[in-house]
């Protein structure tokens, strides 16, 4: 017990004196993150509201691919981007291997179904009487979807939250494709990962104490929102 | 003569893998209350729904104003914008009262402070004068009900359908109801609501459409009902 207790506080020592290399896993982590979850949101959104209010054949088949995609494993993504951006994949000559570019591409195909099936069971949750309520009272289609987004804002919110989730403790696509160069491309779980095995638990513990505090600060964001809309 | 603000012919419409309204001929007059009469599942809020241009029917023809309607995507949004619907169990937009007042206005490229004095009117009209402000989604159902009433006259449409306005409401908001429905039908506004009463009809000095299993009744109701084509000549008094 004194072993953790002592690696805590090494760990808040480390996060208190700013020290840049944390910081550097830090502000990667964010980075990719976020490019990754805004590149997401821009395709899964309208994809899971497509699968959502569309009426097309092998429906039901899309929305099963849509889930099993969610399952996908982190390093079969981080496999397949590899094969495509490695020096002998067919995008090497873009010399993305091992950048952060990298690893907002394999974040990006993980976020996408996480944030697709999540603004898809949101719609599919929404009052059926909203299009009809808008669409009577004058709206256009396109007027009458963007007050459904409206109504089913904070699920939507709460699929790109998921989304962020999903790809700010993922560890399999930052390690193959960004390569964990320090001060690079080297991100919270990357570190964490090679900084335990290197018997550096305290500073290991230091990045899993921030990445509790992101998590943390993301929920109360989204539960803070949701409360202020019912009041 | 009354014109004809709808006219419908051999209309059918589903109702999941059932027919739902199956009309062959029927009028609808310009100006004027006309009330819907039928049972539970006889086919008024689907038929309530063609006529405010939101359901499509799988048969028949129907024209507005003289003009046949092809049910194009454009030409539906241009027709719901001359008719609103007031469905039996509004829905609230999340936000303000004066928020959902106002919709239809905002849909139609109205500016907030050009909307302010219709939102106003229109509340006044149902009785909720300074609700602006209110949460919509916390009023009563009484309420919301008035709210919905003043966001479909808000937008000033000519025609306005009902879809059992009358049903669970408080004696004092029927009261309202009746009142500014017989005050909106003395100004020209066709008005269609659909209602279980046998009686509402005659009470109102509506025109009466009876629907029974979807079809048009020509059983003699309480006013005598609007215009049926195929049916006696009496019936064609009103067209």
């Amino acid at each position: 017990m004194g072993f953790i207790v002592e690696s805590l506080r090494m760990a808040l020592g480390l996060i208190l004196s700013g020290d840049r290399e944390v910081f550097s896993a830090v502000w990667t982590s964010l980075d990719v993150a976020l490019w990754s979850v805004v590149f997401a949101s821009v395709v899964g959104v309208p994809v899971g509201i497509a699968v959502a209010l569309g009426k097309f054949p092998m429906k039901g088949a899309v929305r099963v691919f849509l889930n099993s995609l969610m399952a996908m494993p982190t390093v079969v993504v981080g496999l397949l981007v590899y094969g495509f951006i490695s020096r002998q994949g067919p995008l090497g000559f873009l010399g993305l291997l091992f950048t952060p570019k990298a690893i907002i591409i394999g974040l990006t195909i993980l976020a996408t179904p996480v944030v697709a099936n999540y603004t898809l069971v949101a719609i599919q949750g929404a009052d059926e009487r909203i299009l009809p309520t808008a669409l009577t009272l004058g709206a256009s289609k396109l007027q009458s979807l963007f007050q459904l987004i409206r109504e089913v804002r904070f699920g939507i919110i709460a699929s790109i939250i998921a989304g962020f989730g999903r790809v700010i403790s993922e560890v399999g696509v930052a390690m193959m494709l960004g390569g964990n160069i320090r001060f690079y491309t080297r991100t919270i779980t990357t570190a964490i990962a090679l900084q335990t095995s290197n018997g550096e638990f305290a500073f290991g513990l230091a990045l899993g104490v921030i990445l509790m505090a992101i998590s943390l600060a993301v929920n109360v964001f989204l539960t803070v929102a949701q409360e202020s809309h019912r009041a | 003569m009354s014109i004809a603000k709808y006219q419908l012919s051999s209309i059918q419409a589903l109702y999941g893998s059932t027919l739902g309204v199956d009309v062959d001929e029927l009028t609808i007059t310009a100006g004027g209350l006309h009330v819907l009469v039928g049972a539970n599942g006889s086919g008024k809020s689907t038929l309530l729904g063609i006529l405010a241009f939101l359901n499509r029917p799988s048969h028949g023809k129907m024209s507005f104003d003289g003009v046949p309607v092809n049910w194009e995507p454009k030409e539906c949004t241009l027709l719901r914008r001359r008719v609103t619907l007031l469905h039996q169990n509004p829905y609230m937009f999340s936000g303000t009262v004066a928020a959902n007042v106002s919709f239809g206005l905002m849909a139609r490229g109205f500016s907030k402070e050009s909307a302010q004095s219709v939102v106003k009117e229109s509340l006044e009209r149902v009785g909720l004068t300074g609700f602006e402000s209110r949460k919509a989604k916390q009023l009563s159902g009484g309420e919301s009900r008035r709210v919905a009433l003043a966001r479909a006259l808000a937008c000033k449409t000519d025609v306005l359908l009902l879809d059992e306005p009358m049903a669970n409401v408080d004696r004092a908001t029927a009261d309202l109801l009746e009142s500014l429905l017989a005050s909106l039908a003395a100004g020209g506004m066709t008005i269609v609501m659909s209602s279980h009463d046998e009686l509402l009809g005659a009470k109102l000095g509506a025109k009466v459409i009876h629907l029974e299993d979807g079809k048009l009744s020509r059983t003699p109701g309480p006013s005598p009902s609007s215009e049926f084509p195929h049916s006696t000549g009496r019936d064609n008094a009103n067209s």
